[in-house]
């Protein structure tokens, strides 16, 4: 029988294997942050180890810095501190590390991909959940706490249990591919299968709605992999993925070659089977907009709120979670999204701060200003797509419009830098998580795409972006 | 392990609320602690004692790979986790690093078990006995695999057995 094409990077990987044991997997790249690697390189130290290969580490620091002006000194010490300690423990085991003044700081998600060090058939690994943004480029990509992050420095390997096989097949075309995105396909994908529905699963995305989309937009779909619960989400790699990587600053010297390899091997055969299917239908699918307090708490645009009772189907557990949700966001069953006023407006993070995404956005924001009872900024996902959209004056369009155009790192999208929403204020996000107190201590987050997130900033409400002219 | 239980009867209790993200940067676990739930229960620390068990529901510990939150509840006195169903990284989380169980149960468990309930697990039976209410229940056993990280004491003391 055939195999997917987990199951042949799983297999390429595996060190030791053994009846009713985890199996030991080799990990290719090791990508380490400021948040969960200082008790990872205590612990070496504690126990005397190195770190088993540096040259297939690399770091950044993204979670805590600041995006606002980078020559003044930090004003929050305990994140001052963090960084600090990635500087020493990269200086002290050897670690390649790219600092808040490298022209190639930004996400760990977004630099991996853009610098060539993120490549198909390896296995990744980093202490973050959204690693499996790398799964786009057909990477078996995990993310793993603190004490696996320790295990992989000492090692490059990790005792896992193997996961079950889900594909999830996007068939038909998008309409209107400007107004509907990568976005709008994983949050409907989340909606159905629910926030646990891919749980002790690698998503394998799949089909012609699929293959249409841009490197870019393959990420947002990976990216949003965890919040249906999975382990990891891929993509087969195809020509557009070649394309992407190749002549990056660290694509192998050998790269052609291995594209000859990639090309016949990392793809699922015809015969194989999974474990489990989902299809989803794009032909008519609407934006998307998050209206409770997990991602799969999402309604079309042109939809009302639902009732705890349309949203549960039953379940009491539901229910009751859809009415702490409407209490926690102050919104009740039947408002219309587009009737719904925002107060700020953050686009960026891993999920959405590449540089189409602010291509994209830009078409809305050209021309226009930002509502006057609106806070709107952009922060670039590294400081590589910050400088190619500057080249291509996109930091003025943002500029004009009011927009408040920053420095690179995860910024608004998790509340540990100075970045955050006020309690009770509304967001319009490009981020991955509206969970309660997410983007800041009673801060309420509407997860959607960038050109949603640009029309709500002009507006100051929701629109259906469908009704612009995006072309 | 005998403990008493907290009970928070609602599915997807995330990350973000067991200890947000603005903590992240406490490197003191004692400090950690101090807190753990706060984004949903900020009564949970005049509740909370040595020895406590959570009940809660589907899909427990979803989000971020912060391994704060397992450190965080366990540096509470929470000794064990007891859920419909457990997100992967938080459950991996919690037991690389040996901070407490993670226990699957079933609904008869759920829905049998109240807030303040005495129990008593039995890990080696896969029995949870309610001494509040005198019923049994029992627990979803660990994986050959995850019993084996745990009878080891985590990730770093875990070795394969030997041919």
């Amino acid at each position: 029988m055939g195999k997917t094409l987990f199951e042949k990077i799983w297999e390429s990987h595996i060190v030791v294997e053994k009846q009713n044991e985890p199996d030991l997997i080799y990990i290719d790249r090791h990508l380490v942050h400021e948040v969960t690697s200082p008790q990872a390189f205590d612990g070496l130290r504690m126990n005397d180890r190195k770190v088993r290969r540096p040259d297939l580490t690399i770091a950044t620091m993204d979670h805590n810095v600041p995006t606002t002006d980078r020559s003044l000194p930090m004003l929050d010490q305990t994140s001052s501190i963090q960084i600090k300690t990635l500087e020493n423990n990269c200086k002290d085991f050897g670690i390649k590390l790219f600092d808040i003044n490298s022209p190639n700081q930004g996400i760990v998600h977004v630099i991996g991909p853009q610098l060539g060090i993120t490549l198909p058939g390896s296995t990744i690994v980093c202490g973050d959940s959204h690693t499996s943004t790398h799964g786009a480029f057909g990477a078996l990509a995990l993310g793993i706490g603190t004490s696996e992050v320790e295990h992989v420095l000492a090692s490059q390997t990790l005792w896992l249990e193997k996961p079950k096989t889900f594909e999830v097949r996007v068939e038909g075309k998008r309409k209107n591919t400007h107004a509907v995105t990568a976005k709008d396909i994983i949050l409907s994908i989340i909606k159905n299968i629910g926030t646990a529905g891919g749980t002790g699963t690698v998503i394998e995305y799949r089909g012609e709605g699929i293959s249409d989309l841009s490197m870019d937009q393959r990420m947002t779909i990976c990216n949003m992999s965890i919040e249906g619960g999975a382990r990891a989400g891929l993509i087969a790699p195809d020509e557009k993925t070649f394309d992407y990587l190749r002549n990056r600053e660290y694509t192998p010297k050998n790269y052609e070659s291995l594209v000859n390899s990639w090309r016949d091997d990392l793809k699922t055969d015809s015969d194989a089977t999974f474990d489990k299917q989902f299809i989803l239908d794009i032909n008519d699918i609407a934006p998307q907009v998050s209206w409770g307090t997990n991602p799969g708490m999402t309604c079309d645009v042109d939809e009302p709120i639902p009732s705890p009772d349309e949203f549960s189907n039953g379940d009491p557990n539901q229910k009751k979670g859809a009415e702490k949700a409407l209490e926690y966001m102050d919104l009740k069953p039947g408002t219309m999204i587009e009737d719904i006023k925002i107060d700020r407006v953050f686009i960026g993070s891993c999920t959405n701060a590449r540089l189409e995404d602010l291509i994209e956005a830009s078409k809305i924001i050209q021309g226009q200003k930002v509502d006057s009872n609106v806070s709107a900024m952009v922060v670039p996902g590294s400081q590589m797509v910050k400088k190619q959209a500057e080249e291509m004056g996109l930091d003025k369009i943002f500029i004009d419009a009011n927009f408040e155009w920053r420095e690179a790192g995860c910024s608004m999208c998790l509340g540990m830098n100075p970045d955050i929403l006020s309690p009770g204020e509304r967001c319009a996000s490009t981020s991955n998580r509206n969970f309660e107190g997410r983007q800041g201590n009673g801060g309420r987050t509407h997860l959607v795409s960038p050109v949603m997130a640009a029309a709500a900033a002009i507006n100051g409400h929701f629109v259906d972006v469908r009704k612009l002219d995006l072309n | 392990m005998r403990g008493n239980i907290i009970k928070y009867p609602r599915d997807n209790i995330d990350t973000d609320v067991i200890i947000p993200g603005q903590y992240l940067k406490v490197h003191d676990y004692a400090e950690l602690a101090t807190h753990a739930m706060e984004g949903l229960d900020p009564d949970f620390h005049s509740k909370v004692k040595e020895g406590d068990f959570i009940l809660s529901g589907k899909n427990f510990g979803c989000g971020s790979s912060r391994e704060h939150a397992p450190i965080a509840l366990s540096h509470c006195g929470v000794k064990a986790i007891l859920a419909l169903s457990f997100a992967r990284i938080f459950y991996r989380n919690s037991v690389d690093g040996a901070f407490l169980l993670p226990i699957e149960i079933d609904q008869d468990a759920y829905d049998g078990i109240s807030e303040g309930d005495e129990i008593n697990i039995d890990v080696s039976k896969n029995e949870i006995k309610n001494i509040t209410k005198n019923q049994t229940y029992k627990m979803k056993p660990f994986s050959e695999i995850i019993g084996k990280i745990i009878a080891a004491g985590g990730l770093f003391k875990y070795k394969p057995d030997q041919d």
